[in-house]
């Protein structure tokens, strides 16, 4: 609410804010100078400032692995699920022309790639495979790129 | 989304379309890792099990390949972290940390200024009271649409659209944005 205002001023100017706001979303801010500049700057901080978390490869791909374990029992068959790629590091980005931190499991990186993460993959490609799941769905893999 | 419906098998691209979204959600709900993960298994096994149940209302007017699967699953995800927050009740909570390890190539002083900047705006939201920040971070952080924020919290588009215009009034008071006629808060 407005200092000072009436609660009905308040109703009115969150609706020019969420209007303003819904703008930003599409890329296409509008109605500028019917926000108060501290709030447009405010948006505006959090849309870039505010970070993203995003869960290790380790993570994603063990819960990968349950999923599937879980899809398969729920068909009674056995299912094979894709190895993961890096396009995990950015997924849930898909609008562009925000950049904003992102945060893998607490280590933050200024782009959405991080070295940490390039090297993780790396390693777990070239690592073993630690149970018979992984070892048959890379063996799919590989006959499936020859 | 059908195909996932009818056959448990095409969960996959579904659940790597959303997995960093229920995580991050999980991340600045619990404000910590371990807990987060956990809560994001339960949300996709649960979700898996439920998918039978799932109802699309999208239509054809929202859009092509428009679908409240995303709605759904973070409602799921809701739950989960409530039921959560609730077992943590009597643990204290720890603040998020975002400046840790950071590789900062290139401009240093611009990357701890804005890692700054990141770090005191993410410790305004977290002090937000509960709906308003789960408003806030939804509407900022996952870009959700008012009606999309209205069906995860339950709440309508109204109240949603004045949980946001206060946690945005209050955000601004405490980061100290500059607004004409008012002097900037002394925030180094």
């Amino acid at each position: 609410m407005t200092p000072g205002g009436t609660a009905r001023d308040g109703e009115i100017e969150a609706f020019v804010v969420d209007r303003y706001l819904e703008s930003l979303l599409s890329r296409g801010p509008r109605d500028e100078a019917e926000v108060p500049a501290d709030l447009r700057a405010t948006a505006a901080r959090l849309t870039h400032g505010l970070p993203r978390y995003h869960p290790s490869f380790r993570f994603e791909e063990d819960l990968a692995a349950r999923l599937a374990a879980a899809a398969s029992a729920r068909a009674g068959r056995l299912i094979e699920f894709p190895v993961g790629t890096v396009r995990g590091l950015v997924s849930g980005d898909e609008r562009a022309g925000t950049v904003r931190p992102v945060v893998i499991r607490g280590v933050l990186t200024s782009a959405a790639l991080s070295l940490a993460g390039a090297a993780y993959v790396a390693w777990r490609r070239g690592r073993p495979p630690a149970n018979a799941m992984t070892r048959a769905v890379r063996a799919v893999v590989r006959a499936r790129t020859v | 989304m059908d195909a996932a419906r009818a056959d448990p098998a095409r969960f996959d691209p579904l659940y790597r379309k959303y997995v960093a979204q229920v995580y991050n959600y999980a991340v600045y709900e619990l404000g910590d890792h371990h807990e987060a993960e956990d809560a994001t298994e339960r949300t996709f096994l649960s979700a898996l099990a439920g998918l039978p149940r799932f109802q699309e209302r999208a239509t054809p007017d929202d859009g092509e390949g428009a679908s409240t699967f995303r709605i759904w699953l973070f409602r799921i995800a809701r739950n989960v972290v409530a039921e959560r927050r609730r077992r943590w009740r009597r643990r204290p909570e720890a603040p998020l940390d975002v400046a840790t390890d950071a590789p900062a190539p290139g401009d240093l002083e611009g990357a701890v200024v804005a890692r700054e900047s990141a770090a005191s705006a993410l410790r305004a939201v977290e002090r937000l009271p509960g709906d308003r920040r789960r408003a806030v971070m939804l509407r900022f952080v996952h870009e959700m649409s008012t009606s999309e924020i209205a069906e995860i919290l339950g709440r309508s588009e109204g109240a949603v659209r004045v949980l946001i215009h206060r946690g945005l009034r209050g955000l601004a008071r405490e980061l100290g944005e500059e607004s004409p006629g008012t002097s900037r808060k002394g925030r180094a």
